[in-house]
């Protein structure tokens, strides 16, 4: 299974990651990103891939 | 609808390509894109690639999946809406039965071909090398691009100078804002010129601001962008006078074909901003998809910007009359959540050096987007 890489030096919380795959992404009190899962399942790829693609300042990979 | 052909290479068009098929589409999507390059982002372009902190592939966005085909290096010259065919520049004719237009914007120019400008990968790479060796810079034009530009120059320790016929900001963002972000230019060692007579290119080195003629090593012009829509002159597509492609609120432009991005203009303005591209691109394949039983979309007006130290997040329409209520933190700290109430019961909400969830932004600004369908 493919991984979900988060730079969080990159990260500017803009949550368009969690308003498209809000069951893996999640954004806390803080405003910090966290993933309810690390690992993609194959009918969860095309939403993280979505995701991925929304962040506007490329702070996320899916590394297969 | 068999065959959709989306005409543009970035945000807005693979999102849209994305969302045909999360919404069921199992024709065939062909994305075709001028550019030489896989999909990237822009927005890092002017802050980390430009700096140099971050190399370019970092900007790089994921492949469209394996049922969309991605051209590169395929220009659109033409459409014929009658006949629904896309022309490319060498020749080749693409028929469609659905189109995307997500062409976007390009930079605007004042001098012609040879202005250092940021729009694109290679304009960003271009930039940054003759950063490397410059001692100065004169940047012309004070809106996010300009400042954002500015401020990246002054951390690689340039000279910096940023020119414009008004105050900076001060359009985008109303004059309390602005005014706060360029003190914050000033501290950071940003000279502002406001040169209302007008300003002139006179050379690769040199800019006239009415009297004064200004010297620098480098000058990057950072005056707007334009729509890409000469391809679309002879179509007969509805053009605004600033050459944006008019939609409706469901993004559709005429029978079978729709638009997203900063191509698009809508009720009488383009919104060239990224979360814009995202929601559009996902509104327009439901346009197209659903036709008229399509939902119109809720626009989120969500800005943000990085410049001179202050990180900018925005919920809610801009710009800003007036001066705000304080909600936290301090404005001479320049550290502080911020809300303007406008007349009518809305609101916009800024959080200036001030880590608060988006979400919890948004319900104090623009209020809270309807939730995101699952997928795309
Ligand atoms: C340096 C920079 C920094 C930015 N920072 C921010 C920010 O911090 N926050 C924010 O909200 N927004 C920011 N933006 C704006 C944001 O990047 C844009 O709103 C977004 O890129 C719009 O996406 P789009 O797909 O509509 O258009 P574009 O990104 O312009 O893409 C259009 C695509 O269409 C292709 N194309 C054009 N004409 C043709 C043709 N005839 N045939 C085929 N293909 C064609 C182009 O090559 C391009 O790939 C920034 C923009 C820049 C340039
Ligand atoms: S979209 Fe990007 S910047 Fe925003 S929260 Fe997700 S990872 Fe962070």
């Amino acid at each position: 299974m493919s991984r979900i890489l988060v730079d969080f030096d990159r990260c500017e919380g803009h949550g368009l990651c969690e308003q498209t795959a809000p069951e893996v992404f999640r954004l806390d009190d803080e405003g910090e990103l966290h993933l309810t899962r690390e690992e993609v399942a194959p009918e969860d790829e095309r939403a993280v891939a979505a995701a991925v693609r929304v962040c506007p300042v490329a702070a996320l990979k899916v590394r297969p | 609808m068999r065959r959709i052909v989306v005409v543009g290479g970035s945000i807005a068009a693979l999102t849209a390509a994305e969302s045909l098929r999360a919404g069921g589409f199992d024709g065939q999507v062909t994305v075709v894109s001028e550019e030489p390059h896989q999909p990237y982002s822009r927005v890092p372009l002017s802050k980390g690639v430009l700096a140099g902190r971050e190399p370019a592939k970092s900007a790089l966005l994921p492949a469209p999946g394996e049922d969309i085909e991605f051209r590169t290096g395929a220009r659109a010259v033409r459409l014929d809406v009658r006949g629904r065919t896309v022309t490319l520049a060498d020749g080749t004719e693409v028929p469609y039965d659905g189109l995307v237009v997500a062409t976007g914007a390009r930079a605007r120019r004042l001098t012609g071909g040879s202005d250092l400008v940021v729009r694109t990968l290679d304009d960003a790479e271009a930039l940054a090398s003759r950063l490397a060796t410059a001692r100065s810079a004169i940047v012309l034009g004070g809106g996010f691009l300009g400042m954002e530009v500015a401020t990246t120059c002054r951390a690689l320790g340039l000279e910096v100078t940023v020119v414009d016929l008004v105050p900076p900001l001060l359009r985008l963002l109303g004059p309390w804002l602005a005014d706060l972000a360029v003190a914050a230019a000033r501290d950071h060692g940003i000279r502002v010129r406001v040169a209302p007579d007008g300003v002139t290119v006179v050379g690769e080195h040199r800019v006239r601001c009415g009297e004064s003629v200004l010297e620098a090593d480098v000058i990057v012009c950072a005056v707007g962008d334009v729509p890409n829509t000469d391809w679309l002159r002879d179509s007969g597509l509805p053009l605004d006078a600033g050459g944006g492609l008019v939609a409706d609120a469901c993004c559709r432009v005429a029978p079978g074909v729709v638009a997203a991005g900063d191509v698009v203009s809508r009720e009488g303005r383009r919104t060239p901003h990224w979360t814009n591209a995202v929601e559009q691109g996902r509104a327009a394949a439901a346009g197209l998809l659903e036709g008229a039983s399509a939902r119109p979309y809720r626009p989120d007006p969500y800005f943000w910007t990085e410049q001179c130290g202050l990180d900018i997040k925005i919920s809610g329409e801009l710009p800003l009359t007036g001066p705000p209520d304080i909600l936290a933190g301090s404005v001479n700290d320049r550290s502080a959540l911020l809300r303007w109430r406008h007349d009518g019961g809305a609101a916009t909400a800024v959080a200036v050096n001030h880590r608060l969830p988006v979400i919890k932004l948004k319900r104090l600004g623009a209020g809270v987007p309807a939730p995101a369908p699952a997928r795309t």
